[in-house]
């Protein structure tokens, strides 16, 4: 008995006082961990998908967002993760490379990239005019080696685009899907085309959804449907603008769901200060649209915004020459 | 043309000379970092042609060049200002390598400061070693009271290293060192090594249109590249000086570095200066601690009673004409194990570093300068300084949870490549010497680099070494 109330006394005077170990009072700082963020992605909830949020697990990279899975070629995995969402709406999703063990394949990676649309600062569509831009701005340091193409892969139409460096004697196939209004590109690298045309074949194991195509996407279906610049005034019934407190000068994209009522449900940002991302959810909480409908259904839509410094401008038409 | 004066001792020359031999990298193996190499590439003269100087800066510069090499005092002479809190009592002790104006040398100065009397009563931090790079250090978040620290209260500012305690100039003025044990035991230090300026009035020239341009025209690229620009926060326009960018203006760039360095109050940043967590306290600076000098504040000011002209500018004015129209690096022949590479090497190496896309943030040149009021060599003028001038997102391997300006704790400019070949201590820390570590520390979780770096490492053995000899040629 009175052993244990010397333990209760022990307990009582070690909580009183010992410092009030709220959130951030650490006797370390973590290694490897970025504490101070700049502008950031961010998202109203923790639970409806973001394309950032895909994952490499048991040899399979898998993005809820996107509705993909694709089984990694044996011995291949993922070192690190990508960047952040940058604020032209540009994504890393995953950055594979072979492991020691992995022969043959020992100078390739893959890298899984999406470009969100609605905020791309070139003058492209859909997936197929986003790769035309692509060759006819291809620098001078590579070749065309595989000019612009439908193929069919996994059971879906996507473009394919193929250029090498003589000099690094390196070669890049890019292949390029619409989904959700973002085009899915996959780069494949390697300094041997045959092991390309071998991992590209090992990409008909990826599942996709149904609406991913190269000049489709649009959602719809079990995801909303997405469409460009929504929020215009005749989509809307009332309209607040943030309130900024801060002087900042980045562009923020925002990508917003509206539910079937016209209220916003769900608010992505891809590039945002906090103090930014608190404004623009303040702001947002009070929109109100008109339901979208289609054929008399009301549907959820997704749609961009693009709040603060309006990004930098459409690159120029003239291939960019970077020969020193 | 302007030369500098031999910066350093025959002992200096001679590490720097045993430096340019190859260095391997213990995680790679194979090909070899020809290191910084010791030729007299002729670094550190002005941009200036004599001939064609309307309006005579070319005595501006060598008076600022003058003046980057004072030593500094507490007070009894004609420098007087430094402390009561700094890193080093002279510019060009800093900024030296290979030229003043330049990056750390390979003996630290810093590490004589207690011995030779520049800071008599203070410990030397275990960071600073005889051979080691030049440092600052910054404390990214406070310290709680108790010794905790608080990650929810961010710090980030300069914790100099040194204080005038002991100093037969500092008179009563006793200060204690920040606790650098402590930090590094939490892990809550980390480390600057001086930027060098080579080439700064050429960036400085750049208008921001150039700089938005070059953005938009590399956003397009298969490596997942996507930097954008640290802004001033009162007008919003494109700052571009220091590691993260954070500094508008040369002028500023002095200014803030005369200060936080060196301790020296000046006509941009007019008040001596505690360290943050003084500020944070409420406490400042203790009486006797202010006004060393005894000339009042600020310490640096104009000199209108002075002849000739440039001597009627103040030190930071000075200061930044110096740094405005020294010259870029020049580059140069790259010696491997004491045998010259091939001008094809190099070649082949400039080619490759652009197409496995280490160009794609290490521009070439991100453009020309606008018409210049100053020099006609500063106007109209390429900018070869292998950088885009923007901040990128670098990974958890180089975050360092410092943010200035909009740069948050993992983003930093594109450091200029321009001088590389010349240079000991690389990355913004001076953590490796070697160009192979430097590289792979680009890829981490996080970094917009990966993808180039995986490239980098899928290149044969032979294409390695042109690019490493490429970049030794910068």
């Amino acid at each position: 008995m009175r052993f244990r109330f010397l333990c209760f006394l022990i307990v009582l005077v070690s909580s009183v006082s010992s410092p009030v170990r709220g959130q951030g009072v650490q006797n370390k700082v973590p290694s490897g961990v970025i504490l101070i963020k700049g502008a950031w992605s961010s998202a109203s909830d923790s639970v409806t998908p973001v394309p950032e949020g895909g994952s490499v697990a048991n040899d399979l990279f898998s993005d809820q967002y996107f509705g993909i899975t694709y089984p990694l070629p044996p011995g291949w995995a993922e070192k690190y993760k990508g960047p952040p969402p940058s604020d032209s709406g540009r994504y890393v999703l995953a950055q594979l490379s072979p492991g020691e063990a992995s022969r043959g394949f020992d100078r390739a990676s893959i890298s899984i990239a999406a470009q969100d649309m609605f905020f791309t600062p070139v003058p492209a569509a859909n997936p197929t005019e986003l790769i035309n831009y692509m060759r006819d701005h291809l620098q001078a340091d590579y070749k065309v080696e595989v000019p612009p193409r439908q193929i069919k892969m996994a059971d879906r139409s996507f473009t394919l685009f193929g250029y090498w460096s003589p000099v690094a004697q390196l070669h890049w196939y890019v292949v390029a899907i619409q989904i959700r209004c973002h085009t899915v590109q996959i780069v494949l690298t390697n300094s041997d085309t045959k092991l390309l045309e071998g991992l590209m074949q090992g990409m008909n194991k990826m599942k996709l959804p149904s609406q991913a195509s190269s000049t489709g996407g649009a959602g719809g279906g079990a995801v909303p449907v997405c469409i460009k610049d929504f929020a215009r005034d005749e989509n809307m019934i009332a309209r607040v603008n943030p309130v900024f407190n801060e002087h900042r000068f980045n562009p923020v994209p925002v990508r917003i769901i509206i539910d079937k009522e016209g209220k916003v449900k769900h608010i992505h940002f891809l590039s945002a200060f906090t103090d930014q991302a608190k404004a623009i959810t303040d702001a947002l909480g009070q929109w109100r649209f008109k339901p979208y409908r289609r054929d008399g259904q009301p549907f959820e839509v997704e749609t961009g915004i693009l709040f603060g410094r309006p990004p930098p401008p459409t690159a120029p038409l003239a291939t960019v020459n970077r020969r020193f | 043309m302007i030369k500098t004066k031999p910066a350093s001792l025959l002992a200096v020359a001679a590490v720097i000379a045993g430096l340019a031999l190859a260095q391997t990298s213990a995680n790679f193996g194979g090909p070899n970092d020809p290191g910084a190499q010791s030729a007299n590439r002729g670094t550190g003269v002005t941009i200036i042609n004599p001939a064609n100087d309307p309006n005579g800066f070319t005595a501006f510069f060598q008076d600022g060049l003058d003046r980057f090499q004072e030593i500094e005092t507490v007070s009894n002479s004609a420098n007087v200002g430094l402390g009561p809190r700094f890193n080093s009592n002279q510019c060009s002790s800093c900024h030296a390598q290979p030229a003043i104006g330049g990056s750390g040398v390979a003996v630290n100065p810093q590490f004589r400061f207690v011995q030779n009397g520049v800071a008599p009563s203070n410990t030397m931090p275990s960071f600073i070693t005889a051979n080691g790079p030049t440092r600052e250090a910054r404390f990214p978040f406070f310290f709680n009271s108790n010794g905790g620290v608080n990650t929810s209260a961010p710090n980030g500012g300069v914790e100099d290293l040194f204080t005038v305690t002991g100093r037969p100039d500092a008179g009563t003025c006793n200060l204690a060192q920040p606790n650098f044990a402590e930090a590094e035991a939490a892990n809550n230090v980390i480390f600057r090594i001086p930027t060098p300026v080579f080439g700064a009035g050429l960036i400085e020239n750049l208008d921001d249109s150039t700089l938005l341009k070059n953005q938009a025209a590399n956003l397009q690229n298969n490596f997942g590249i996507a930097g954008t620009f640290n802004r001033n926060g009162n007008d919003g326009t494109i700052t571009r000086f220091g590691w993260k960018a954070q500094n508008k203006s040369l002028h500023i760039f002095a200014g803030e570095a005369y200060n936080v360095e060196m301790g020296i109050s000046n006509e941009l940043f007019p008040q001596d200066r505690p360290l943050p967590e003084e500020d944070q306290l409420g406490t400042g600076l203790p009486a006797n601690c202010m006004n060393l000098g005894g000339i009042g504040y600020p310490e640096d000011t104009s000199n209108p009673n002075l002849t000739p002209n440039a001597a009627v500018l103040d030190d930071v004015s000075a200061f930044a004409n110096f740094m405005r129209f020294l010259a870029p690096p020049p580059t140069g022949g790259v010696v491997l194990n004491g045998v010259p590479v091939s001008a094809q090497s190099i070649s082949t190496g400039k080619s490759v570093f652009s197409s496995i896309g280490c160009a794609t943030c290490h521009n070439p040149s991100p453009g020309t300068t606008q018409v210049s009021d100053f020099v006609p060599a500063l106007s109209n003028a390429p900018v070869p300084a292998f950088s885009d001038l923007e901040i990128h997102n670098m990974g958890t391997g180089l975050a360092d949870n410092v943010s200035q300006g909009s740069a948050g704790g993992d983003q930093f400019r594109t450091a200029p490549l321009w001088g590389l070949g010349q240079r000991i201590f690389l990355l913004h820390d001076g953590r490796t010497t070697n160009l192979v570590n430097a590289i792979q520390a680009h890829a981490s979780h996080g970094s917009e680099a990966t993808n180039v770096v995986q490239n980098f490492f899928n290149l044969s053995p032979n294409l390695h070494q042109d690019v490493l000899n490429f970049l030794r040629s910068l």
